[in-house]
Order: structure tokens, then C-alpha cells, then sequence
């Protein structure tokens, strides 16, 4: 289903590519169309954050999200995560993050995302791909049954979006497209 | 002013019952309106500062849009864009920086790719083996198909203590003969002194950067981590305002101006050189 939607919203997004394949900018037009098909990262992510976290996830089943969650990264993509304690940011491999996530000693997590989000302008860098930022909001929730410990956080999380044209054979036509890889989350503890 | 300020204060608040705009998942949590309120990226600034996207955030405004670079708009937002719990800039001063961005004749706005902001980040790094904090200024450029951050200073304490040139009578020198010897007395400047860039010339600056690049290459200098990041803008014409991060409660969170200047002639350079730490 997630296949089909992502090449769907491939094929839309190549519709008018001989528009913008002179200049290279990228209409408003195109920048939403862009804008929802890293927002479905998003959403993947989150949800997959959410599984991972969660104590009723079996082991094999975390492992398996796991490897659906980093498949959404470009290669060696990390997490910064800071708390408000603390200004210093530790740096995690995405695996590693999710690992610690799964790891967390709590009997019981509850993680939940803010119904708000905000997306940034494309900006394009010196290698011709384009990036922005997505930021969205978690609230996170662990409770520890035999000390009665309940921790609570809201955490800011801006992920870096990558976002490059590519080309597909379809019925022996080429096809170019634009894909977006997820990049570095910065993890900020917040005081909402 | 204050209708203004109400209609944003109605618009964050309001957000909170559009549907359809969280992650999706039916359980999640509603913004109380703070979080639409702060200014969650410097890209939001920039939109803010320009009237370049509705109050939520969710529109993004182009020209040619009836509310892109809208005046009453800008107003709202400058206003917020303001730290208005721990900075003493005084409303006199905001009011007469208002007036100048939003003029009628000469409206002025700030641009992600022009010249005249810069930002600073507080670094730490490992030097030797001790944990040294490191400020670096980094500039915007244009690269390849795009644009990249540069470092474009750094300003590390061990190295501004290791060169201290000596003035008058402490100043060592050679002599204005030294050439009729072949320069034999090299060996004062080289081998015996302790501070040899006594023999410089008065123009000279040590480059730190290069320093601190070759001490990395050296395996001296090692990253560890972040601690601080904030932008200065020069941008507008005759001001100059600092700009940082506030997280905390409450609606006044997020990217906001810190510090704000009216400069006088001079005022630009000396403030650059401060950041520079050129002093």
C-alpha cells in the first residue's frame, strides 16, 4: 500500500517535470506536493518511533520496525539529542537510537506526537540536491511499575529532509521523479 | 497594535481545533496554541520578520499572494518576534525598529541569501586533552549548485594567550644592519626568544583558523559537541539585532531577537569586530 502511495505520488510529482527540468526551482506547486511526501516520511517515522517505544512490541517485531525505520535515513544520518538540563548534545547512529528507545526501562511507554508541525523552504546545496527541515513534537511517557516512577518529557524533533530528482523506467518510458530521504534529527528536550 | 496582536493570539489559539494537520494518528495532542505560537526554525523567522506565511505557519505566502509582505501582518509578527520576558530592549527602541522595517517608502526585509548575517556557535572541543570551549563564526555561501555554511573565524582562548607581541622597551628586534651579517642573529628570533612574533611586522595577525585547522590535522584538537548557537544580522540598514533561542513555557518561546542597536557611524564595525573577537 505504502509502495503504491509512494509511486503515485512519484508519478504527480514527475508530471511536470519539463516545467521545472530548465530552471531547476521548484514551483510552490511542486514544493507541496514535495512537502506531503515528506510529511508521509514523517508520519512512517513517528509511527515507527511509537512501535519501537512501546512495551507491547514484541522483540522480533521491534527489530523488524527497526530495519522499516532506517530504510526511511540516508546512510550515516544521526540523532543529536540534548535535554534541558543539559546543552551538550550526545550523538546517536539512528540504529542506536532506536535501540536505546527499545531498551528503556519503564513497564510501560506511551509516546504521542503534538498536532502541529512546521515545514521549512527548500534550500538547495552545492551537490544540486535540495534540503529542508521538518519539525514536530513528541510527547513521551514511561512509567515504572515497581518504583511507581512516571517520567514525562516533550521533545522538539527538526529532521533534516533530503530531496533529489530521480529517474525510473516505466513501460519502457523514463520517468523522473522526486524522492526524499530522511537526514539528521536534532532532539531537543522542551519546558512547553 | 494591540487588534493585531489579538488576531494572532485567536489565530494560534484556533489552531488547535483544525483537523488534519497533526501526524496523523487519531490519539494525538492538541496544541494549546504555544506551540504554534513559537517560532520553531530560523526559517520561520525569516518568514515572520517578511510576512511570508499565515499566523499558523501552514500557508506559505509567494508574491503575488494578497497577504505576502501584508504590513498589518508584519506587524503582528515583528512584534512577537521579540524576547519580551528577558531582554531589556526597550519598547521606545522596537517602536522606532518597527517603523524603519515597516516604512511605507522603504520597507525594508531580511533575505536567507544575501550578505549580512552570520551566526556563532559555542563549540567544545578536546585540545591536548582538555575540554576547551571554542567560538566559531559561520557565513553562508554560495557553492556548486547551492549554498553552504563556512566557517569563516574561530576565536580560541589558548591560542589568543600563546601570541602576545611585546610593545616599547620589552620588544626585541633586529637590529637595522642585521642584513650586513646575513641575518646571523635569526638565531635571537628563532632559538633564544620566547616571544619570536616580536620580530613581525605591525601588520601582522596571527590567522587562527589556520591554526585551529592544523592543530585538527595534528589530532590536537578533537570535536565533542555543541553548546550554543546564535545568528547576528546586519541586514537592515542602520540596526543591528542579535537573535537566539528561548525554550521555555508560555507563548514567547522559540527563535526571537535578543538584542537590537540602533548603530551610529562606526557602530557596525565595532559591534563585527566584537563578535569577531578582534578586540
Amino acid at each position: 500500500m505504502k509502495n503504491k502511495l509512494i509511486l503515485f505520488l512519484g508519478l504527480f510529482l514527475a508530471t511536470s517535470v519539463g516545467v521545472f527540468a530548465q530552471s531547476d526551482n521548484i514551483s510552490p506547486a511542486r514544493k507541496q506536493a514535495i512537502d506531503s511526501l515528506a510529511l508521509e516520511k514523517v508520519k512512517d517515522l513517528s509511527k515507527y518511533i511509537s512501535i519501537i517505544g512501546s512495551k507491547e512490541t514484541q522483540f522480533s517485531e521491534a527489530n523488524r520496525v527497526m530495519d522499516r525505520a532506517e530504510e526511511l535515513f540516508a546512510p550515516g544520518a544521526e540523532m543529536g539529542v540534548s535535554s534541558i538540563n543539559s546543552n551538550d548534545i550526545a550523538y546517536y547512529k539512528v540504529r542506536r537510537y532506536f535501540e536505546r528507545l527499545m531498551a528503556l526501562n519503564y513497564d510501560r511507554v506511551n509516546i504521542s506526537w503534538y498536532d502541529i508541525q512546521y515545514i521549512s523552504d527548500l534550500e538547495r546545496q552545492p551537490d544540486g540536491r535540495y534540503v529542508g527541515v521538518i519539525t514536530i513534537y513528541q510527547r513521551f511517557e514511561g512509567t515504572s511499575i515497581e518504583t511507581g516512577m512516571n517520567y514525562k518529557d516533550t521533545t522538539k524533533k527538526d529532521i533534516t529532509i533530503y530531496v533529489e530528482k530521480k529517474q525510473t523506467q516505466i513501460a519502457g518510458r523514463t520517468i523522473e521523479f522526486w524522492d526524499v530521504m530522511l537526514g539528521d534529527v536534532r532532539v531537543t528536550e522542551t519546558s512547553v | 497594535m494591540r487588534i493585531i496582536l489579538l488576531i494572532l493570539a485567536i489565530s494560534f489559539a484556533s489552531i488547535s481545533l483544525v483537523p488534519g494537520q497533526g501526524l496523523g494518528s487519531p490519539g494525538s495532542i492538541k496544541d494549546d496554541g504555544r506551540l504554534a505560537a513559537s517560532t520553531k526554525q530560523l526559517n520561520q523567522f525569516f518568514r515572520r520578520f517578511n510576512a511570508e506565511e499565515s499566523p499558523s505557519g501552514e500557508i506559505r505566502y509567494y508574491p503575488g499572494d494578497s497577504l505576502y509582505h501584508n504590513v498589518a501582518l508584519r506587524q503582528g509578527f515583528i512584534q512577537i518576534l521579540f524576547d519580551n520576558q528577558t531582554s531589556s530592549i526597550s519598547k521606545d527602541l522596537k517602536t522606532q525598529f518597527a517603523n524603519t522595517v515597516l516604512s511605507n517608502t522603504y520597507p525594508q526585509y531580511i533575505n536567507f541569501h544575501r550578505e549580512g548575517w552570520i551566526s556563532e556557535v559555542q563549540a567544545e572541543f578536546t585540545y591536548k586533552g582538555k575540554r576547551e570551549k571554542v567560538n566559531l563564526i559561520l557565513k553562508l555561501q554560495a557553492e556548486g549548485l547551492g549554498f553552504e555554511w563556512v566557517i569563516d573565524a574561530v576565536s580560541f582562548e589558548p591560542f589568543k594567550k600563546l601570541f602576545n607581541k611585546p610593545v616599547g622597551e620589552e620588544k626585541d628586534f633586529l637590529h637595522p644592519l642585521s642584513h650586513e651579517l646575513g641575518f646571523m642573529n635569526l638565531r635571537r628570533a628563532f632559538q633564544d626568544s620566547k616571544t619570536p612574533e616580536a620580530y613581525t611586522g605591525t601588520t601582522f595577525k596571527p590567522d587562527y583558523l589556520t591554526l585551529f585547522l592544523y592543530e585538527m590535522k595534528l589530532g590536537n584538537l578533537r570535536f565533542q559537541t555543541v553548546n550554543d548557537v546564535r545568528f547576528h544580522f546586519f541586514q537592515i540598514e542602520g540596526w543591528y539585532f542579535e537573535v537566539n533561542q528561548f525554550n521555555r513555557p508560555g507563548f514567547n518561546t522559540g527563535w526571537l531577537i535578543s538584542n537590537l542597536v540602533k548603530l551610529n557611524p562606526g557602530d557596525k564595525e565595532t559591534i563585527q569586530k566584537y563578535i569577531y573577537d578582534q578586540n
